[in-house]
């Protein structure tokens, strides 16, 4: 597998977001497989961001830190990222002859430095200092030998909004760009699979399958890496019917879908660890009340206000043992763009059955990153599962009935207002039907009850999954959201190489399903750790539960992904 | 249809509440609305907060939810959206309203969601043995204040008529009559109706006992040409809480239209959101 990576640099607000989305896009049409994600500051003008994007002639799934392509907005961010690109690998600039102190050194490291003077360009070709993103865009286009129709296409259907005169000068400064430079070749040596794939980053592919498997409101406060649910679910509501309100806070967003999920419809939040540290006491409400509730927290680094804009898988323990008392939950980590489409209806139909709270962890760069998928993929109808009693065919229910003791622990839940029955759902402790009890022996049964739903959800949740060989490995991993990514890479490239590497990734992460964890380490001698975050919240609760040790743990907290770089590094140090 | 309302709303269990408690007056008068206005405990949801007003959710019978501190307009928010053909009554206490969530309550006002709200203001924590809250007034001796409270306490309806509320009204919990009567007008109301109700704590509110209103209450009613839609009248007339405290509708706005209805791609929807839940094709957003 040969992969060609891009970095596009520029100062937050310079368009080098849409230089980075347009040529995907366009590398999207002519058949290759990508994966982009973004860095950027927390701030709205200024900073340095990085567009990367990966291309690959075969599926794949994570990035490289470095780059064979360089695109540069600005001097500060051309220095700023040139020790990302490889030796002898491109330049691509509108600095004109300004950068000549930081091209003159690249060019020592065998560097080809492609520079036009794009702002002069833009405006020569009546833009703006703004369009000779433009500008750049074209000139990458020419660089990489692409025609040019693909590309004044790509950007016609982006800016299809705009005035003519304003679409006609931001073709124009592509072109100028395409024109004043040559092709260069032997860097793009991937050949086109002519893939009928579909671009879409993890908050499109959640809030898609959110719509997918019937959730009807979405109630959120705006906080990144989570935002973008929000934004999209807005931008297709009018389509959709969905309600989407934006509450005064993350207790009222949280509330109100376990108020709208009391009533029987399916709603739905996202946040971030801080968001959801004030959803907490809700999430216990719904465990006493045994009250379905989905909560996505998208994780970025904490403490505190953190690193707003950067990744992190910090708040795992945080979603298992946050809220006060003693409940049956569900936590679901998410990998990626698939994952979060098909996870989403999979937490619905298991938070309904088992009338409990589903909390699902998402990542920024899970968020954010665009991934190829396989437009087959989303041809799938969601099973929506609700495990309510209703219907001729069920029993009656009972309003006595509504928490009554059962060997599962699951009681007859019916959807308020529609039988002959009513029911008190209540916060407080109570017995069978509902009334507030504080008998010593009606607390013990009734909390036995909620308890037991944990033996229950376990047998029914599916297995973790292995890639790779299935034993005899001569490294392997055990980890949990999207280090899932870069370890299929490395399992790829290690079999090339005639290394057995395999991978055991959980996506119910809680309650933890310890059997396969125990075959997996008496099948592998070299079996690792690969977490997110610096105390290997998994990795300790895998240890804890199962009695297991890891050979070593490779642990990232730095606000980045896992770079496909520092599993090869790992595997170096450790597998051979 | 005349409603039985001990049938239909039924008294469920041995009430928990001091004896003389406003509670008791509160809950009657709330099943003699309801029962009069036409709705029965399958079409009635209550929410209520936790204290002592959150005690009366297993004295009666209905959907009913028992939620947290502060929280219950926000949970009775996401019961009214998802499920619109019922009829909502969220309660609280001044603790829980002013200073556990009143940001649920600012923002109730401004969503218009469609639900009763009773503020059951009995100045002070009852549940947590008298405790002040920001309704308690100024030189009460409270459990935790024993030099007396020396904070200026919060006026609930003028904080209320200063959101541009929809339905703003006032009651006393030792009137049924006008309770009733109140309830009935907030029932009928489609919009976020705040009901305050000034209720007698007889354990723990010994600066504004009973005896204390029934000298200072007046109703509205009487006063000749009042408009409840002037909402300068209506602050005006709740500035006093120490002479004449007024009872009745204080303020009412038909015009506002409640939240759903406000909604641009739910305008001409017919269902409600629990008729909605089904698999959807999503291949026309790829």
């Amino acid at each position: 597998m040969n992969r060609v990576r891009i970095k596009i640099v520029g100062q937050s607000g310079s368009g080098l977001l849409s230089v980075g989305e347009i040529f995907s896009s366009a590398i999207n049409g002519l058949g290759y497989h990508i994966v982009a994600d973004r860095e950027y500051p927390s701030l709205i003008k200024g900073g340095h961001s990085c567009f990367t994007i990966n291309v690959s002639d075969k599926p794949f799934s994570s990035l490289s830190d470095s780059a064979d392509v360089l695109v540069a907005i600005d001097k500060i961010s051309m220095q700023e990222y040139l020790g990302t690109l490889s030796n002898g690998g491109i330049l691509i600039h509108g600095q004109g002859t300004a950068a000549t102190s930081i091209t003159e050194k690249a060019k020592e490291n065998g560097v080809k430095i492609f520079e036009l003077d794009s702002k002069e360009i833009a405006l020569a070709s009546g833009g703006s200092a703004i369009t000779q993103n433009m500008v750049l865009a074209g000139m990458i286009w020419k660089v990489l030998g692409f025609e040019f129709d693909k590309i004044e296409k790509e950007v016609e259907t982006r800016f299809k909004h705009l005035k003519k005169e304003i679409l006609e000068a931001n073709i124009k400064c592509v072109k100028s760009g395409y024109e004043g430079v040559e092709t260069v070749q032997g860097i793009w040596n991937i050949n086109t699979e002519n893939a009928d794939n579909i671009l879409i980053d993890g908050s499109r592919a959640v809030a898609l399958g959110a719509v997918a498997c019937g959730v009807r409101a979405y109630y959120a406060y705006p906080m990144s890496p989570s935002s973008g649910i929000l934004a999209y679910l807005a931008e297709i509501a009018a389509k959709t019917d969905m309600i989407v309100k934006q509450a005064e806070d993350e207790i009222t967003a949280s509330q109100m879908a376990l108020g709208s999920m009391h009533m029987g419809t399916r709603a739905f939040v996202a946040t971030s660890g801080g968001g959801y540290d004030l959803m907490t006491e809700t999430v216990s409400l719904a465990g006493i009340m045994e009250n379905p509730l989905v909560i996505l927290i998208g994780q970025r680094p904490g403490p505190g206000t953190g690193l707003p804009t950067w990744t992190s898988q910090g708040d795992l323990d945080l979603a298992i043992y946050s809220a006060h008392g003693e409940f049956p939950r569900i936590v679901i980590g998410l990998s990626d763009s698939e994952d979060s489409f098909r996870l989403i209806g999979e937490a619905f139909n298991f938070s309904e059955k088992f009338q409990t709270p589903v909390i699902l962890l998402s990542e920024k760069t899970i968020l954010e990153s665009k991934m190829s998928v396989d437009k087959k993929f989303f041809d799938r109808e969601v099973e929506v599962e609700r495990g309510l009693i209703e219907g001729p065919n069920n029993e009656e229910p009972k309003r006595g009935d509504r928490y009554k003791i059962t060997d599962s622990g699951v009681s007859p839940k019916w959807i308020p207002g529609s039988g002959n029955e009513y029911y008190f759902a209540n916060g407080d402790e109570h017995f069978e039907n509902g009334d507030d009890t504080e008998k010593a022996d009606e607390v013990k049964l009734m909390y036995e009850k909620r308890m037991k739903k944990m033996t229950a959800i376990k047998a029914e949740l599916p297995a973790p999954e292995i890639f790779g060989v299935k034993e005899n490995a001569d490294i392997s991993f055990i980890g949990w959201g999207s280090s899932k990514n870069a370890m299929r890479d490395a399992i790829k490239i290690y079999e090339e190489k005639g290394v057995k590497v395999n991978y055991l990734h959980y996506s119910f992460v809680w309650p933890l399903e310890e059997n396969s964890i125990k075959d997996f380490f008496a099948r592998n001698k070299n079996v690792n750790l690969i977490e997110g975050n610096y105390l290997g919240q998994f990795g300790n609760i895998v240890e804890s539960k199962t009695g297991v040790k890891f050979k070593n743990r490779l642990l990232k907290f730095d606000g980045r992904a896992f770079f496909i770089e520092d599993i090869i590094k790992f595997i170096d140090k450790n597998g051979l | 249809m005349v409603y039985n309302f001990a049938k239909n709303f039924g008294i469920k269990n041995a009430p928990t509440w001091c004896p003389g408690c406003g509670n008791f007056a509160i809950q009657a008068a709330t099943k003699n609305a309801l029962v009069s206005e036409g709705f029965n405990p399958h079409n009635t949801v209550f929410v209520f907060d936790v204290g002592c007003s959150g005690n009366g959710a297993d004295k009666i019978e209905a959907n009913t939810v028992h939620g947290l501190h502060g929280r219950a307009i926000s949970l009775a928010a996401g019961v009214a959206i998802a499920n619109p053909k019922m009829k909502i009554i969220a309660s609280s206490g001044d603790g829980a309203t002013f200073s556990e969530g009143p940001g649920h309550l600012i923002h109730a006002i401004r969503n218009n969601y469609p639900m009763v709200f009773m503020l059951h203001n009995n100045e002070n924590y009852g549940l947590t043995t008298g405790q002040a809250s920001a309704l308690t007034p100024k030189g009460a001796k409270m459990n935790a204040s024993p030099d007396g409270v020396y904070l200026e306490p919060i006026n609930a309806l003028q904080f209320v008529l200063s959101l541009n509320p929809s339905f703003v009204a006032r009651t006393f919990s030792s009137d049924i009559p006008h309770m009733t009567v109140i309830f009935k007008e907030a029932i009928k109301h489609d919009g976020f109706a705040f009901v305050e109700i000034l209720q007698t704590c007889p354990t723990y509110n010994k600066a504004t006992p009973d005896a204390w209103y029934k000298e200072r209450v007046k109703k509205i009613e009487d006063l000749k040409d009042y408009d409840p839609s002037d909402i300068w009248a209506a602050r005006k007339l709740a500035e006093d809480m120490e002479k004449d405290v007024y009872l009745g509708i204080f303020y009412k706005d038909t015009s506002r239209e409640s939240f759903l209805k406000m909604i641009p791609n739910r305008k001409n929807t017919t269902t409600s959101l629990i008729e909605e839940v089904k698999n959807y094709d999503v291949k026309q957003f790829l």
